[in-house]
């Protein structure tokens, strides 16, 4: 019987392949259709769902409890809410794009030494601690789709200033649409951190010797928090949208993902 | 018994040549009565549309024959002179004619590279030949084969893909743009003949208003009232743009009627969505670096035809295995009829059914 981790191994693998395929979709481009690579992505959440459950029923908690667990967690919601939003053949093509990011995340989360056991698991024992947890990593998958939304519109846009018959032939969207689709998954993924940190100031950590504002989690959280919700309201304040409000939300993921693990390892309080 | 067609197309002669041998609908149905009686064809079909005329004729007469009484036939029923004539004409016999019909049915041997009206006249051709009951049980075979050839290379090539005409490429890229053109204005500065296509084509795919302006009043109203639109005053018009999804510009102003500055200003206070301005004029009416704006895509005559050309390059790619399957069914269907009938299966067992549906 497979462990947890090799069943995470074999999704991964899955997502692996559906990058593959996108690559031959690029180099068509974009212009075939994409129902293979919805199948390998579909195969690779059922994977990587048994790899939670595994974990999850193992250990009687929510698989959110170090940097391995959080990491697939927010693998399994992104592709999740890919899989939801693919079922309309509108938005089936945002997964040739948003693969890559699935493999990255995967081959992250295998990396060695961010599997910490705690078969106690007190932290998330907690429900409390649970869903701020949770909720966080769900907004971690929005702000990952909604950068993928927006590189493509990049692209789109690309082909429609320079007059490439790409822009009529390949299968990505309008670019009306992807700005509806990142300006949503942003809105959806500011409220859910705004949920997720608000528990925080009553999960309660007496025994610890630094302040909250001390810890580089904490501030790290602050940070992504308040850019993204300087995004969000620019666009409806200050009518920011189109190519900047696209290279911004790519920008702030680039950053989310690049700092996520770094300031984990650093914070005292999310050990 | 041999299958011919003779015909003449925009292949072989111009216009001024075809219209005298073109056949009114209310002509063919006498003429095909004509040829069954004047004993040269067992059945026939004649098509008539404003690229070619062709008569399809199953004929006892072997192919030269048969196409010098065709020929004959054709000159005296629209009354013309022999040299006018002779040099238009192709026929083709037997397996040449099959392939013919079946490029024909497909597109394959249209103006534009795989247009899909000719086969509705196609249609409406055998559908006007059984009403005048000159098929039997070839031609029928035949023609249905035919549909059927066309309808396999629409399904499964790319002949038919994409836009060739400057009116629908700009609907494919307005729907690139925006997410449907439902609830979307278009305004027509200049009432030409080409803007009329373009915001037809627009209208039929969901766009809301139409806005028509032109330095005619009068012929502003007179498009605005044939398109279902409003005529908006040249002076006024700049006050519309708040609410414009995309402008159709095809003036004979010799500047620009829209520059860099005053598309600047006048977006300025346009909600952030994209703004299409596609401009059919030339001289161009519409400045290009307008394109270079947030949100505002400019195409001119030239974008457009370049992209229709691209599509049109597309399908010449196509074309070899449309050829090749072509090629392959008419082998088959020829060698069907030319083979005699199984002991005991009666006499044309593969040609027994008359005439079905031709849709």
């Amino acid at each position: 019987m497979l462990t947890d981790r090799q069943w995470f191994l074999c999704a991964t693998l899955l997502y692996g392949l559906g990058m593959m395929y996108s690559v031959f979709l690029w180099r068509k481009g974009f212009r075939k259709d994409d129902r293979i690579h919805y199948f390998l992505l579909l195969a690779g959440f059922a994977l990587n769902t048994t790899a939670m459950f595994m974990r999850g029923f193992s250990f009687n908690r929510c698989p959110v409890n170090n940097l391995f667990e959080a990491t697939m967690f927010v693998d399994w919601s992104a592709v999740g809410v890919y899989l939801i939003l693919g079922l309309w053949q509108k938005f089936r093509f945002v997964g040739a794009f948003a693969s890559p990011i699935f493999l990255f995340l995967g081959i992250f989360a295998l990396m060695p030494g961010l599997d910490h056991q705690d078969p106690e698991g007190q932290l998330t024992k907690n429900w409390a601690v649970s869903l701020h947890a949770v909720l966080i990593l769900f907004s971690y998958s929005a702000f990952g789709l909604c950068a993928v939304a927006s590189g493509m519109y990049l692209i789109q846009e690309r082909h429609l200033k320079t007059h490439n018959i790409l822009a009529i032939l390949s299968k990505i969207p309008s670019i009306e649409r992807l700005e509806s689709i990142a300006s949503r998954l942003v809105l959806a993924g500011v409220i859910l951190l705004s949920v997720g940190l608000s528990f925080a100031p009553f999960l309660g950590q007496p025994d610890r010797p630094l302040a909250w504002y001390q810890d580089a989690k904490v501030i790290w959280s602050m940070v992504i928090w308040a850019t993204y919700v300087g995004v969000v309201s620019s666009r409806y304040l200050w009518r920011f949208g189109g190519r900047p409000m696209a290279w911004a939300l790519i920008a702030c993921f680039v950053f989310l993902i690049l700092t996520f693990s770094g300031t984990n390892l650093m914070s005292e309080m999310h050990q | 018994m041999s299958l011919i067609v003779v015909g003449l197309s925009h292949h072989t002669c111009p216009v001024s040549v075809r219209e005298k041998f073109a056949f009114g609908q209310e002509e063919i149905a006498p003429s095909l009565a004509k040829m069954q009686q004047s004993g040269l064809a067992d059945e026939c079909v004649l098509l008539s549309t404003c690229n070619r005329v062709e008569v399809y004729v199953a004929s006892p007469f072997s192919g030269s024959e048969a196409f010098e009484r065709i020929h004959h036939f054709l000159q005296q029923d629209r009354g013309c002179e022999e040299e006018a004539l002779l040099p238009s004409l192709y026929s083709h016999v037997d397996s040449d004619c099959i392939e013919h019909l079946f490029k024909v049915a497909s597109g394959l041997d249209s103006l534009v590279l795989g247009e899909t009206e000719i086969l509705g006249q196609l249609k409406d051709a055998y559908q006007c030949a059984v009403g005048a009951e000159s098929t039997g049980k070839a031609l029928n075979k035949l023609f249905q084969k035919a549909f059927h050839v066309a309808k396999h290379i629409r399904s499964n090539t790319g002949i038919q893909r994409g836009s060739t005409s400057v009116g629908s490429v700009a609907v494919e890229l307005a729907e690139r743009i925006f997410d449907g053109l439902e609830g979307k204005r278009v305004m027509v500065i200049g009432a030409g003949d080409t803007s009329e296509k373009t915001a037809r084509s627009l209208l039929s795919r969901g766009a809301s208003e139409l806005l028509v302006t032109n330095r005619s009043m009068e012929r502003a109203r007179a498009l605005a009232d044939e398109l279902d639109g409003r005529a908006v005053a040249f002076e006024d018009w700049q006050e519309e743009f708040y609410h414009l999804d995309i402008v159709i510009s095809s003036t004979s102003a010799p500047t620009y009627v829209l520059n860099r500055l005053k598309v600047q200003q006048l977006i300025q206070h346009r909600p952030a969505t994209p703004l299409l301005l596609i401009d059919i004029a030339v001289p161009r009416d519409i400045d290009p670096e307008i394109n270079e704006l947030e949100n505002v895509y400019v195409y001119n005559i030239d974008h457009l035809q370049s992209i229709a050309q691209d599509y049109l390059e597309q399908r010449q790619s196509e074309l070899t295995k449309c050829e090749t399957y072509i090629r392959s069914k008419a082998q088959e269907w020829l060698e069907a009829w030319k083979t005699p009938p199984k002991r005991g299966e009666g006499t044309d067992s593969y040609f027994q059914a008359g005439p079905s549906g031709a849709s």
